[in-house]
């Protein structure tokens, strides 16, 4: 179990590197960049204020662009969520389907390893890489933050980030349970899902008739005005995102145990 | 279909496979039906049948690769549905395909494999790899299927299982490498393993395999010995009569054929004994003979 866990995190890394420097190289570039804009946004934080539905799908009723929560939740917040549910998507989507794909399955599944197990080390190896992917950017933006030397509430930050993980792995456990159905890499599932469930959070931001449906979409519960303005959590939310982690990951185990394999 | 039982020494052989109504469908397409057999310890047992007879259907089922329907399969003694890991740890299969992941080095490939199953294989490789003539230090990616066929032979024997199955070896080996295979082959089934081969190569059956079972269209056509399927009654006839040249395979009296052959202008008459071929194609070609 352990050799197909290291496998799959050596055979990842590459991936794990590019999608970690590039998400986590922006965040960190763009909170370099608030010291040089951070004058120019002072007019720019009313107007932002002011745009009605724009302004509550993107949180910035509750904070403002001008300081550094606001620059950040507007800014990295988003690009470390979309990026990070990505990687996660296009990461788990193959995780499983790329043995029938590559014609590697007759290979590893005629190896003395219960199917079982391989599921749980791929799981587990999809877990390690999205918490290192987290790692690598929080890294990033705390070396921005010190580098910067504005004040950050770090209680709500480190919130944020923890939510993020839990919306990443959650996006990680829906495409490696699609994945156990697939025999051929379809990442595009997975991104397709990634921008759905992104485009519902906003829309049920704005939208009076979707807002109480809002939990369904786990940006909901790690969008980072809410948790930065906050500090606080929609737990419902949260814990409905926990059990479809958990679902994700049951479905792939059920589903890749009993199912025929094709070469 | 019955084998026969086959003793040695004066005691009944271990049965290393025993596969008893194996039944797989594919939703409503066939896949194989009712297949019985036995391999018993020390055969290097021949698997033959055209393209979906059923053949990787039965081998899948047996790696556990697919969920069969109906009826059962025991290697060593043990229920493949329920002890699939304890069965897959006594065999070294060697896949048609034989694909790896391309970005890793052949010798990340021999040690994942060895590593999976728990056990220091250096030796047993580095011998393999060597009379395989390999260069475990290319990538995957970069060899051909010959080469590659190469890894998977290593991979299957390297960790000297008890039980060898493999899917079509030969295709994309050169000769020299096809007779390297079957000496080591021959070696690891002296020391005690067996051998399961499936293959559309007659002339490495009639050299190599002592049993043979043939599959047609999802069915189990014969189970015997090499030799006693070739000392089948049929005889093969090549005659010119009535100035027409003629070739067939005739099973029956021989008294009947001369009488049917009375009275008629014989130019030149040959009967002799079909060859494997002619048997294997006999199996496979529905109503005839």
């Amino acid at each position: 179990m352990g050799t197909v866990y290291k496998h799959e995190l050596k055979s990842a890394w590459k991936s794990l590197l590019v999608w970690s420097i590039c998400v986590g190289g922006m965040g960190f570039a763009c909170i370099l960049l608030f010291s040089g804009v951070k004058e120019s946004m002072g007019g720019l934080a009313d107007s932002f204020a002011s745009m009605g539905a724009f302004s509550e799908a993107f949180g910035m009723t509750q904070l403002s662009i001008a300081t550094l929560p606001g620059f950040f939740a507007s800014e990295v917040g988003t690009v470390h969520a979309l990026g990070g549910a990505m990687f996660a998507a296009v990461l788990s989507t193959m995780m499983l389907s790329k043995e029938e794909d590559g014609h590697t399955g007759e290979f590893l599944f005629s190896l003395p390893l219960a199917r079982g197990k391989i599921v749980l080390a791929k799981g587990g190896a999809v877990v390690t890489l999205v918490l290192l992917f987290n790692l690598v950017c929080v890294g990033l933006y705390l070396f921005g933050i010190v580098i910067l030397g504005e004040e950050m509430p770090m209680k709500e930050f480190f919130l944020f980030q923890g939510m993020q993980v839990v919306l990443h792995l959650e996006v990680a456990a829906v495409c490696y349970g699609i994945s156990a159905f697939q025999k051929r890499n379809k990442f595009g599932i997975g991104l397709g899902i990634v921008l759905l469930l992104y485009a519902y959070d906003l829309l049920a931001r704005v939208v009076p008739d979707l807002e109480k449906g809002q939990w369904l979409s786990p940006f909901s519960y790690s969008n980072a005005a809410d948790i930065l303005s906050t500090g606080k959590v929609k737990a419902g939310a949260v814990v409905f995102g926990v059990a479809v982690l958990a679902g994700g990951f049951c479905i792939a185990y059920e589903r890749y145990t009993k199912r025929d394999l094709a070469t | 279909m019955k084998s026969l039982g086959r003793f040695r020494k004066g005691e009944e052989m271990e049965k290393v496979i025993e596969i008893s109504n194996l039944t797989k469908h594919y939703g409503k397409h066939r896949g194989v039906s009712e297949v019985s057999f036995c391999v018993e310890q020390g055969d290097i047992f021949g698997f033959l049948g055209p393209n979906g007879a059923g053949k990787s259907t039965t081998i899948r089922s047996m790696l556990g690769l697919i969920k069969y329907d109906s009826g059962s399969i025991w290697m060593f003694g043990k229920d493949s549905r329920t002890q699939q890991e304890a069965i897959l740890r006594e065999v070294g299969y060697m896949p048609s395909e034989a694909m790896f992941y391309p970005q890793k080095k052949v010798k990340d490939i021999i040690k994942m494999a060895a590593d999976i199953r728990k056990r220091d294989c250096g030796e047993e490789a580095g011998m393999l790899c060597e009379r395989l003539q390999m260069d475990t230090e290319k990538q995957i990616g970069e060899l051909s299927l010959g080469n590659r066929k190469k890894v998977s032979i290593v991979c299957a024997m390297q960790h000297k299982p008890r039980l060898f199955i493999f899917d079509e070896p030969t295709s994309g080996l050169d000769p020299l490498m096809q007779t390297e295979f079957f000496a080591l082959i021959r070696e690891y089934v002296k020391a005690g393993a067996t051998c399961m081969l499936s293959t559309h190569v007659l002339s490495e059956v009639k050299q190599y395999c002592n049993r043979v079972a043939i599959m047609r269209e999802g069915k189990l056509q014969c189970v015997d010995e090499v030799a006693n399927i070739t000392k089948t009654s049929a005889k093969r006839i090549r005659i010119i009569r009535d100035g027409k040249r003629e070739d067939f395979l005739y099973e029956g009296n021989l008294n009947e054929l001369y009488k049917e052959l009375m009275g008629r202008d014989i130019a030149d008459i040959l009967i002799e004994e079909p060859s494997l071929d002619e048997i294997f194609m006999h199996f496979y070609k529905e109503g005839e003979v």
